[in-house]
């Protein structure tokens, strides 16, 4: 549960403004160096790769796994073998299958969380960034003290009283995310909104939304866009840690979270296949959405 | 056969004694269910004894459930048990097995658990009934003494009595009302019935676990740890709801004193971890333990299992009055898919018994085993279930609990019934919502269990006796009742199988009930799986109920 | 310095109060009956009236609201339901445990994670480097549970070392107590390791470009004097605030572990009593919990503007 409750801050923007003439050209170039840099980097590749991999068995679901996840039953208990390159669980369906098809839960929730907790964080970040004084203090205490609130005490609590359906464990995670990208949001717009070209657009007399979804949103796009993939990971181990404790995805579904609570145990009878997959898996999703992150970051800021 | 000694012993007992006697000698029941009865009419050992050297034993020894021998134990020591945490220590109140398992260390029963796991006398010495059953006499043990140095009467059995009538205990109701115990003489407690209750000696034993007897001035609500003053071998010098208890020695102890000098109680909110309390030396014995997590504990030259037989089972109850399954091919259908053995295999390690989709559990004595055991048949189920009208399958949900084995109960009967046409989406809630929404739900309140699913899983616990299974969840109207179960029939089958008194007749009407269910099948009883304790073998003599109670007053360490 | 600290211990003040409305809000906002909550589907009507009268949730809002308030004040907020105990009683001994096992979880990763962190900027695109961020980023992203059930299998049950489960026995003494905790805490630090050298990384890496640092060399200073006396009084500015934060939140968010060792904790604790519905319980233990945060996020700040006097002008943080 190392469900991060804050996180390294990112300061500094991307480049300061552009001259008024031709911004959109010169800035499809900066992105299109800026993509060519991108591939370039093998952090970037094998997160991609690894990424894409689980997209495709997420997408390909029980089309795609050798054995049906669900229905089909062997031996059970099985070590890994020419049959069953993962083992077979405790009711004897096919590892290898179910963690393919895991994938598919986890996949659909964690970028809804994400996508929801970004956009609304988003837009608390950059109004606090960009009216800052009252608007800012209160929005800032009531970040502070959503913070302090346990993230999987709370969860459990809604969920426990809603219901555990996917949409509310997405919901649930969504709030619990939205506060840590404000924060993130509100520092890259601070930074921002002092440069001139915002100030220029404020004597133009422009409106302050007008200032703040054209002139701010885009230039911390990056920022959002590291944030984006950061809180996928993150989301990814919130929502197997509350299939973990019970409360998220439900049987039969092959969910890694769920499967490891529901074979952790059976380590320590010899069978620790069932539950070593599945965790590889969560790290393998959470490390590769961190190289991206790590090298959009990277080559943003360079 | 030796007649004399036989005829000798036969009249000197009553009506009940005598048809239980008969029984035995006619060949009609088995030594194991002869001793298992001649228990609970309050024949005593000695008599048992004759009569079985008289009838001369035909059969093995019986087997010694849930207690381990070998090995002289020596004195002194600690013992470090591993148990679930508690939900209520409220002798009265108390719902869950934790809770049973630490009241009975301070706390006794009348009758208590004897070594073969059926009943043994306990604070009571013997029994016995009047002609019909409608009045017992308990004949109470002398020279005991609560912890408090006070002596134990009958006062203090005819004020535990009242406050379980005005609880409502599910074992006593309608069988003894508040008053009901005669108290006049202090060294005998006389229970006047409602009616004649062949089973009155179990209501009042162990394994119907609210019954210790406590002090005449125990107020109702109060908790083991508030007021732990019984009449047991242990006494309990500290608790903590969070972390555990521990136990020492009752110098003053009426029985044999304990070897063991304390008993240390770890509370677990993870089976899990008590395994592994166990493989890693820091517990020495585990109250209950899952097969499948255990498996490592099964084969431990280390660890004795103490396995249990019990009735322990789960329901698949189908809707008989509205939706897919009122047609009762429909349901045995369904029933017909079940791979009872293979389930007893995969969820239990084999530790288990199969089920014939009505709820008398094998090792009853009454059980009848001429009722014909369904089988799976992929084929015989595609038939019915085209001759109800779902000639192209049939699309259900399956309601589940999250406890225990259920959720993987529920994947195999999935994939199980698919061959045969069924097409089953899982549902599983945690346990926290599952009862009040799937199975029982408040409202509509008449009949109870109106709202219930259309197809659902849920959990019964070890019962001593089938009645509570028969009364609330199949009897027309009963509190449990989530099938919406209604047979006349029925009804009145359980009514003789509750006046029955004698052995065969109890068989003839468990053949009835059997029948019935089997036929109408208004749940699928697939398996009855048996109730695994233990411990680390350098102990020996450990005792436990399958109802939590884990007895370690005669245990010892042998090396 | 000193104006700084009452700034921001009245903020917090601000932020504490606002924590108590939330908490009350989610408990009333959410649609339920706690009292068939408590009492089961089953249980008569009176019974859940009269345990409805005592949780007071018929009482006005207004009134509750204020209740809840006085309560946090006094930190006095009854009884438990489920133990019957005042729950201060029952929640302090889970507190002090968790304190233990956090705070052994920190005294051995902190050390070895900066290092690690520190070694691997000052080579920066090495195999050394490479080798620190790749295995700290996979330890930290293996779920604890899965790494602490492994550790007890393997070198409790299977090699015997040390205690399974992590509750030491009450005459154990302090450092019988700490054989006891090694295990939980071992996982804690296979989570934390690559999670606080990778910040500690970044912020040395940062430290080390700055012109400062460049300053200072060219004044002829020798690299350990740069790295102890510039470099690293910048750098660590991250690492502190991050290690601030974690150390707050972990004090409830060891459910895993503590299920996995057995170890009565706050985690747990405020876990079981969400789930029976132990309000009073609940409560105070969010509370209390928030309040945690607040001061070690708290010390944190101060730590950092002892360390960089110019974060004070900054203002708050957030």
């Amino acid at each position: 549960m190392s469900i991060e409750s804050v996180d390294p801050v990112i300061v500094g923007g991307p480049a300061p403004a552009p001259p008024v003439f031709d911004a959109r050209g010169e800035k499809r170039i900066a992105r299109r160096e800026r993509l060519r840099l991108l591939v370039r980097r093998p952090g970037f590749i094998v997160g991609s790769v690894i990424l894409l991999f689980w997209i495709v068995c997420a997408v390909g679901g029980d089309n795609i796994t050798p054995l049906d996840p669900i229905n089909d039953f062997d031996v059970s208990n099985q070590r890994p073998n020419a049959d069953h390159l993962f083992g077979t669980d405790q009711l004897g369906r096919d590892v290898f299958s179910r963690v393919m098809a895991g994938a598919r839960d986890v996949l659909i929730a964690a970028p809804i969380a994400a996508v929801l907790s970004v956009a609304m964080g988003s837009m608390l970040g950059v109004i606090m960034g960009y009216y800052r004084g009252w608007v800012d203090e209160v929005l800032s205490r009531i970040i502070e003290a959503l913070l302090s609130i346990p993230v999987v005490l709370v969860a459990l609590l809604i969920i426990s009283v809603l219901g555990a359906s996917a949409i509310i464990v997405i919901g649930t995670v969504a709030v619990l995310f939205t506060p840590i990208v404000a924060r993130t949001v509100r520092a890259a717009t601070l930074a921002e909104a002092q440069l001139d070209y915002v100030t220029a657009a404020r004597l133009r007399g422009e409106s302050g939304l007008f200032v703040m979804t054209r002139e701010i949103l885009p230039n911390i796009s990056g920022t959002i866009t590291v944030e984006f993939t950061v809180r996928v990971g993150y989301a990814v181990f919130t929502i197997s840690t509350l299939s973990f404790l019970g409360a998220g995805i439900q049987p039969p579904s092959p969910d890694w979270g769920l499967t490891i609570s529901d074979t952790y145990r059976l380590i320590q009878a010899g069978f620790w296949w069932p539950t070593l997959f599945p965790a590889l898996a969560i790290a393998s999703l959470v490390i590769a959405t961190n190289l991206v992150a790590d090298s959009i970051d990277t080559v943003r800021s360079a | 056969m030796d007649w004399k000694r036989f005829d000798r012993a036969r009249r000197s007992v009553g009506p009940i004694e005598l048809d239980l006697i008969e029984s035995y000698a006619q060949g009609k029941i088995s030594r194991r269910t002869f001793l298992h009865r001649g228990a609970i009419v309050g024949l005593s050992a000695p008599f048992l004894a004759t009569i079985l050297a008289a009838c001369g034993s035909d059969e093995p020894g019986g087997q010694t459930d849930g207690q381990t021998g070998g090995g002289t134990p020596r004195k002194g020591g600690t013992i470090k048990v591993a148990n679930q945490k508690p939900v209520s220590t409220d002798p009265v109140a108390m719902q869950d097995l934790p809770g049973y398992g630490i009241v009975a260390q301070c706390f006794e029963f009348l009758a208590t658990l004897g070594p073969d796991g059926d009943i043994a006398p306990g604070l009571a010495e013997s029994w016995e009934p009047n002609d019909d059953g409608s009045v017992w006499t308990f004949q109470l043990r002398q020279g005991v003494k609560w912890q408090d140095g006070s002596d134990f009467t009958s006062a203090d059995v005819a004020a535990t009595m009242d406050r379980l009538a005005e609880a409502g205990n599910s074992g006593l109701q309608g069988v003894l009302e508040k008053g009901g115990v005669d108290a006049s003489d202090p060294a005998v407690a006389v229970f006047n019935l409602t009616g004649p209750n062949g089973n009155l000696p179990y209501l009042v034993s162990l394994y119907n676990a609210q019954t210790p007897i406590t002090p005449v001035d125990y107020e109702t609500g109060t908790t083991l740890q508030d007021s732990p003053n019984g009449t047991g071998p242990w006494i309990l010098d500290q608790f903590d709801a969070n972390t555990g208890c521990t136990f020492s020695r009752n110098p003053d102890y009426w029985g044999e004193a304990p070897l063991l000098d304390a008993q240390e109680m770890t509370f677990f909110d993870d089976p899990g971890t008590m395994i592994t309390a166990i493989q890693g030396g820091q517990a020495d014995a585990i109250v209950q333990f899952p097969a499948i997590a255990g498996a490592a504990l099964l084969n431990d030259p280390n660890f004795t299992v103490l396995d249990v037989q019990a009735a322990t089972h789960q329901q698949v109850w189908m809707r008989c009055d509205t939706g897919q399954f009122a047609d009762p091919r429909v349901r045995q259908a369904l029933a017909m898919t079940f791979d009872r053995e293979g389930m007893v295999q995969t969820l239990f390690n084999g530790r288990g018994v199969i089920g014939n989709d009505h709820v008398i559990a094998p090792f009853f004595p009454y059980f009848d085993d001429s009722v014909p055991q369904r089988t799976k048949d992929d084929e015989g189920a595609r038939q019915l279930l085209s001759a109800a009208g779902f000639a192209d399958g049939l699309k259900a949900t399956l309601q589940a609990v999250k406890f225990q084995e259920i959720p993987d109960f529920a994947a195999l009967i999935q994939a199980g019934a698919r061959a045969a046409g069924f097409e089953l989406e899982l549902a599983v809630e945690p346990v926290d919502t599952f009862y009040g929404t799937q199975w029982c739900p408040p409202k509509p309140a008449d009949p109870p269990c109106s709202g219930a699913a259309e197809l659902g899983i849920v959990n019964y616990g070890h019962r001593p006796t089938p009645d509570v299974y028969l009364n609330a969840a199949l009897s027309t109207g009963g509190v449990w009742n989530s099938s919406q179960y209604s047979s006349s029939e029925f009804d009145a089958a359980f009514k003789g199988f509750q006046s029955s008194i004698g052995v065969e007749e109890q068989t003839v009407a468990a053949g009835q009930l059997e029948t019935i269910l089997n036929e109408d099948v208004p749940v699928g009883v697939a398996y009855f799986y048996n109730y695994l304790a233990g411990h680390s073998s350098k102990l020996t003599g450990v005792q436990v109920s399958a109802l939590g109670q884990m007895y370690v007053d005669k245990a010892g360490f042998t090396e | 310095m000193t104006r700084y600290i009452l700034r921001r211990v009245a903020l917090s003040l601000v932020t504490l109060y606002l924590l108590a409305t939330m908490v009350f809000i989610i408990v009333n906002v959410l649609p339920d009956d706690p009292g068939r909550r408590i009492a089961g589907p089953f249980a008569p009507q009176e019974i859940v009236d009269s345990l409805n009268e005592r949780l007071g949730v018929n009482d006005p809002l207004l009134d509750q609201y204020a209740r809840l308030l006085r309560n946090v004040v006094t930190f006095d907020f009854g009884e438990s339901f489920k133990f019957g105990q005042p729950v201060k009683e029952v929640m302090l001994p889970a507190l002090g445990r968790s304190a233990k096992l956090v705070v052994l979880g920190f005294v051995l990763t902190v050390p070895i994670s900066i290092a690690a962190g520190i070694f691997a900027a000052r080579r920066r695109n090495s195999f050394a480097d490479r080798s620190v961020v790749t295995l700290g980023l996979a330890s930290s992203s293996i779920p604890e549970f899965v790494s602490g059930v492994t550790l007890q299998f393997v070198i409790g049950v299977q090699l015997g070392w040390l205690p399974v489960l992590a509750l030491a026995p009450s005459d154990a003494g302090l450092i019988g107590e700490l054989r006891y905790l090694l295990l939980p805490a071992l996982a804690l630090v296979a989570v934390y390791f690559g999670y606080i050298a990778r910040i500690t990384r970044a912020g040395t890496i940062m430290a080390l470009d700055s012109d400062y640092t460049r300053t200072a060399v060219m004044k002829g200073l020798s690299g350990r004097r740069v790295l102890t006396r510039h470099v690293m009084r910048n750098a660590l500015q991250p690492t502190v605030a991050v290690i601030g934060t974690q150390i707050g939140y972990l004090f409830s968010g060891l459910i895993g572990l503590e299920l996995i060792f057995n170890y009565p904790g706050l985690g747990s604790l405020l876990v079981n009593a969400a789930s029976d519905k132990d309000f009073p319980l609940l409560t105070a233990g969010v509370i209390l919990v928030g309040v945690i945060y607040m001061l070690t996020t708290l010390t944190a700040d101060l730590i950092i503007a002892w360390m960089n006097p110019r974060s004070r002008l900054a203002g708050d943080r957030a």
